[in-house]
């Protein structure tokens, strides 16, 4: 059960209701609540907001604002989701039906799966050995989703689309493997757990070159300015989602959103010391689970200003920059790696 | 109690009404402030309205203004792919009653596609006008419509002066006669061009010569091997009383002799109307060629294209410039139905430009015209792997027939037309029709005016400039070069509404002068609004022109080379990217440039970024010239009657008129009959019109994601293109 001094009561209430009991535990605390299920759709929420908001003060203009004048028009989000809810779903008549319309639901299966393997302090799902890897295997599952998404739709700019993000995951994917690896070296573990506890110093500092390699494939991986490739609107249309309507693309689209959240809390697990930092008694369980979020939430709002700043790069472009210079960065930084184990 | 089964329940409305996203269609010229209530200026994402790429994710049509009948079909098609439920708004006059086409060839009235639910009047609405057209339709989705109220109310009659329009009486001669060279005051060039040709040649104007001959194809050799190396423009004169069509092609120089235009010209038989095409000697007047044919059926023996629509949809009727197409005439009475023989299938592609693509396993793309990165043009992109092989330009979805309508309006009155192809750059539309009646009757211009005219056409020049590099930002995918861009833009439109009243289409410059005197004090702001655009500037500069994937997206795109960009008659910022130094503002010297100090700017690639540069630079040298116009205006009188104006009849001839457009060379020709007082045939050469052909081959060999960058760099505006 979760122990937190300031709201033990309300905790207390909460186990003595039959069904609801059981959110009150640690290991499903973890994955329905923090840092799971809710959490991720109040950061995607929050995180589209923000990104609206920040892009348009960098642009001379104010950004949604009318819907909810007082809150900053924070409510936008969840206009534009009600309207996505109840808009018409179109299946158009040369899509393959029945993948057209089970990817968008599959793809989050992924998403969840690696969620669960995200620990904080002592509130947790699982503890293995393999977390990290596991969770690296699963997010790299996402790209296959968009693919088959491209493919099932059977459209011109779907099938461009779906080329250009094969070609691209290869190209961040095998970087951002060997970054995660080089700490992993470092830490001499896969467990989350023992790698937080690992870094007295934060792991962006013990080894920066796999901390740049990440940087630099998170924003590829999760498709932001100017790696915005595979669904580059001006070109081809958003490429692989462009014959979604309604909550449908409401799915597809907030794919790249959670693989961000996803990136940021295993950033923030490998190079930003976890969950260590501030603790506040009090919180008891919760603090440690509110400075992973906190951290997390800092590097998304950092990855998504790049949206204000850059312009899209070509495929070619992109591809050059990930074989050569981010695949380069990456077989350094496991050298250092190795070498900073061998040296110790 | 069952409302929320009738009208959906509340959260759903809510939702709705706090999330119209409109589709971005960008139908025809009032998609300038369509963009403008979209950037930083107005900024309707506060409303929650985000203008979103894919017809299949958003809820919301805008209809810029004028649907032609080749929009209608797109239009219905996206309306139809639209997930509901889903709203248009109508903006501007073409689409209420047609506006100032409202008598075109090409027009549909968009409430007969697709069902409306708010219309927006004004030629082009203001920005503020569309907001209140979305928390309108927010209301109306609220169930809260409002409606308007008309009271009768009584005006008191003021006593003074008492304003009257002048008579607008056409006078339209039946079986005039027509000649286009007519011999006025002789240069020397003109003997030498005899030799040359081999023909009489008559001087029609200053540095305008025009030929009869008998073989086109010899003649134009001939001309080439002088150093003539490009058509400026390629004319039919239809005189249906005389049983003949006079061809005409109007050739010019880049390089050796910079000011000289050369007409040769033919007649042909009106029943079996076919001549030469110039194609093999010179590749640009290939498009002008097909538009002809289109327009006159006229066959070009050479050119590959006869024989199919170009501009026009296919339900248009046949050869509607010929002088026995009628169209309406004016008349408040008359209603008439738009879609008699309209059908609404989608557009497609056609099979036979494709076929040999299929066959060799090259992938097809057609980009537009409802596409985030293609504006109201489709392109049939032939692909290799990711190589562009070829790109086939489907232009004509903002074709809305102003050659004709002209001949059907008083020279005064098409003042205001001539501009709409090209709103933002208004001053230098209207300065170049303005100068060809000006040229014919031998007005002179008072200085003061020459200066103001001159401060407007650099306006002008900076707001295009800017509207290019944001809508290349957008395409880039940068969109806060996009805003940033537009934001500039605000600051040209204030300038512009101080001076002449109206953010775009100004009509300010009228034969003889402008319409209004402009304060000392108002150029004193317009002076201060300049000086504070330079920081600015500069900060754009920074984050957009000079950002390192910007950069590396434009160099070494689309490259044309010197030789290549005057065979494929380039003109304006595009040519000089190109490294020729070809300006004619500097060659002609007219209106008030001979005055001011300022540098005719030149790249050196040829390449999309030098293209881009050169405008940026073209930028800063026009805000040179109006802080030094408006320190030089002298004080005077600006002549201007209105009056006497409304009843202009030309002397009989062609007249034609260039000034450098902040595209390029606008290229004006009038033919008269000496009696009405409408024009008998007007002509009428635009600077994208010019550039296509050289889009299109900048495009041949690089990759898909290039297009976008090549379009953006090319300025290409299609309604400009179209007219």
């Amino acid at each position: 059960m979760l122990d937190v001094p300031i709201a033990q009561g309300l905790i207390e209430f909460v186990a003595r209701i039959p069904i609801l009991n059981i959110l009150v535990e640690r290991d499903v605390f973890a994955v329905l609540i923090a840092p799971g299920l809710v959490s991720l759709l109040t950061f995607l929420g929050f995180i589209v907001w923000f990104e609206r908001k920040i892009t348009a003060r960098i642009q001379w203009r104010i950004g949604p604002k009318e819907v909810s004048p007082y809150l900053g028009g924070i409510l936008q989000v969840l206009a534009d989701m009600i309207r996505y809810l109840y808009q018409e779903v179109i299946v158009h008549r040369d899509a393959h039906k029945k993948y057209f319309i089970q990817l968008p639901i599959l793809s989050i299966i992924p998403v969840l799966l690696a969620l669960t393997l995200v620990p904080a302090g002592k509130v947790y799902a699982f503890r293995s050995e393999f977390a990290i890897p596991s969770m690296v295997a699963l997010i790299s599952l996402i790209p296959l989703f968009v693919i088959a998404i491209g493919w099932s739709a059977n459209n011109r700019f779907a099938f461009v689309g779906l080329i250009r993000e094969s070609f691209m995951c290869i190209a961040y994917e095998i970087p951002l493997l060997i970054s995660v690896l080089s700490m992993l070296v470092i830490y001499q573990s896969g467990d989350a757990i023992t790698v937080v506890e690992k870094q007295t110093i934060p792991g962006a500092l013990i080894n920066p070159l796999a901390f740049l390699t990440f940087l630099i494939s998170t924003v590829m991986a999760t498709g932001r300015l100017p790696f915005d490739i595979p669904e580059a609107d001006q070109e081809i249309a958003f490429g692989p989602y462009v014959e979604y309507s309604g909550i449908m693309f409401g799915l597809v689209m907030v794919l790249a959103y959670e693989k961000l959240y996803l990136l940021s809390l295993l950033m923030v697990v490998l190079f930003f010391s976890g969950w260590k930092g501030f603790y506040i008694a009090t919180l008891g369980d919760l603090s440690p689970v509110l400075t992973l979020l906190l951290k997390a939430l800092i590097v998304m709002c950092v990855i998504v200003v790049t949206r204000a700043v850059y312009a899209r790069y070509r495929i070619d472009q992109a591809l050059k920059i990930g074989w050569s210079f981010l695949l380069g960065l990456a077989f350094s930084s496991l050298i250092l790696s190795v070498v900073m184990v061998w040296l110790s | 109690m069952f409302e929320f089964l009738q009208r959906g329940l509340p959260i759903k409305r809510w939702g709705t009404k706090w999330s119209l996203w409109p589709v971005h269609l960008v139908t025809a010229c009032c998609g300038v402030e369509l963009a403008h209530a979209y950037a930083c200026g107005y900024d309707a994402e506060r409303l929650g309205s985000l203008n979103y790429g894919i017809c299949r994710q958003t809820n919301l049509i805008i209809v810029e203004g004028a649907i032609t009948r080749k929009m209608a079909r797109v239009l219905k098609m996206t309306w139809e792919q639209m997930p509901n439920p889903k709203f248009v708004v109508v903006m501007g006059a073409c689409g209420i009653k047609g506006g100032i086409f409202w008598n075109s060839y090409h027009m549909v009235r968009p409430w007969e596609v697709v069902p409306v639910q708010y219309f927006i009047p004004g030629c082009p609405p203001t920005p503020e006008a569309l907001l209140n057209a979305i928390v309108s339709l927010q209301k109306k989705i609220d169930g809260k419509e409002e409606v308007c109220r008309f009271e009768k109310f009584e005006i008191e009659n003021v006593e003074g002066k008492v304003r009257r329009c002048p008579p607008l009486r056409k006078f339209v001669v039946e079986n005039p006669a027509v000649v286009p060279n007519v011999e006025r005051e002789r240069d020397e060039f003109a003997d030498f061009l005899e030799e040359v040709l081999n023909t009489k040649v008559y001087t029609i104007g200053e540095k305008t010569f025009y030929a009869f001959v008998d073989d086109l194809k010899s003649s134009a050799k001939s001309l080439k091997d002088t150093g003539f190396d490009h058509v400026k423009c390629v004319n039919v004169i239809d005189v249906p009383h005389e049983d003949e069509f006079v061809v005409e092609f109007t050739i010019s120089s880049y390089s050796k002799f910079r000011d000289v235009l050369v007409t040769i010209a033919k007649r042909v038989d009106r029943e079996d109307p076919k001549v030469d095409s110039l194609i093999e000697i010179f590749p640009s007047s290939d498009y002008m060629e097909r538009e002809m044919h289109e327009f006159f059926g006229v066959e070009f023996v050479g050119n590959p294209w006869m024989g199919r629509n170009f501009l026009l949809d296919e339900s248009t009727p046949k050869y509607p410039l010929r002088k026995d197409f009628k169209i309406e005439q004016e008349s408040l009475l008359e209603e008439r139905k738009f879609l008699q023989d309209f059908d609404d299938n989608p557009p497609e592609v056609p099979e036979d430009l494709v076929r040999d693509a299929l066959s060799r396993d090259e992938f097809v793309l057609v980009v537009g015209p409802q596409h985030p990165g293609s504006g109201h043009m489709r392109l049939i992109v032939k692909l290799e792997g990711d190589v562009i092989r070829e790109v086939i330009p489907d232009p004509g979805y903002v074709h809305r027939g102003v050659e004709k309508i002209a001949e059907n309006r008083l020279y005064i009155q098409n003042i205001p037309l001539v501009e709409r192809p090209c709103i933002t750059d208004f001053a230098n539309y209207d300065l170049c029709y303005v100068r060809a009646i000006e040229n014919a009757l031998k007005i002179d211009v008072p200085e003061r005016a020459k200066f103001i005219r001159t401060i407007l056409a650099e306006l002008c020049r900076i707001g295009t400039h800017l509207y290019d590099a944001g809508i290349l930002a957008v395409f880039l995918g940068h969109t806060t070069g996009f805003m940033w861009a537009f934001g500039l833009r605000e600051f040209v439109c204030e300038a512009l509404a101080m001076m002449t009243g109206a953010r775009v289409t100004g009509s300010f410059i009228v034969p003889g002068g402008i319409r209004r005197d402009v304060s000392d004090e108002t150029l004193r702001k317009v002076k201060r609004l300049i000086s504070s655009m330079r920081e600015r500037i500069g900060k754009f500069e920074k984050v957009f022109v000079k950002n390192p994937t910007v950069v590396a997206r434009l160099r070494d795109v689309g490259v044309l080379d010197r030789d290549r960009a005057i065979e494929l008659g380039l003109v304006g910022p595009f040519l000089r990217a190109s490294n020729v130094e070809f300006d004619l503002r500097s060659v002609k010297k007219y209106e008030a440039y001979d005055e001011v100090d300022w540098d005719v700017v030149v790249g050196e690639e040829g390449d999309s970024y030098a293209r881009l540069l050169v405008r940026v630079e073209e930028v800063n040298q026009s805000m040179r010239i109006v802080e030094q116009l408006i320190e030089r205006v002298p004080k005077g009188e600006i002549r201007c009657d209105l009056w006497c104006l409304s009843d202009v009849v030309l002397p009989l001839g062609e007249h034609v008129s260039m000034v450098e457009g902040s595209r390029g060379t606008i290229y004006m020709s009038i033919v008269s009959d000496g009696e009405s007082n409408v024009p008998y045939r007007f002509r009428m050469v635009t600077p994208c019109w010019y550039i296509l052909k050289g889009f299109m081959e900048a495009c041949k060999g690089y990759r898909l994601a290039d297009l976008q960058a090549i379009y953006g760099s090319f300025g290409y505006f299609p309604p400009e293109a179209d007219r």
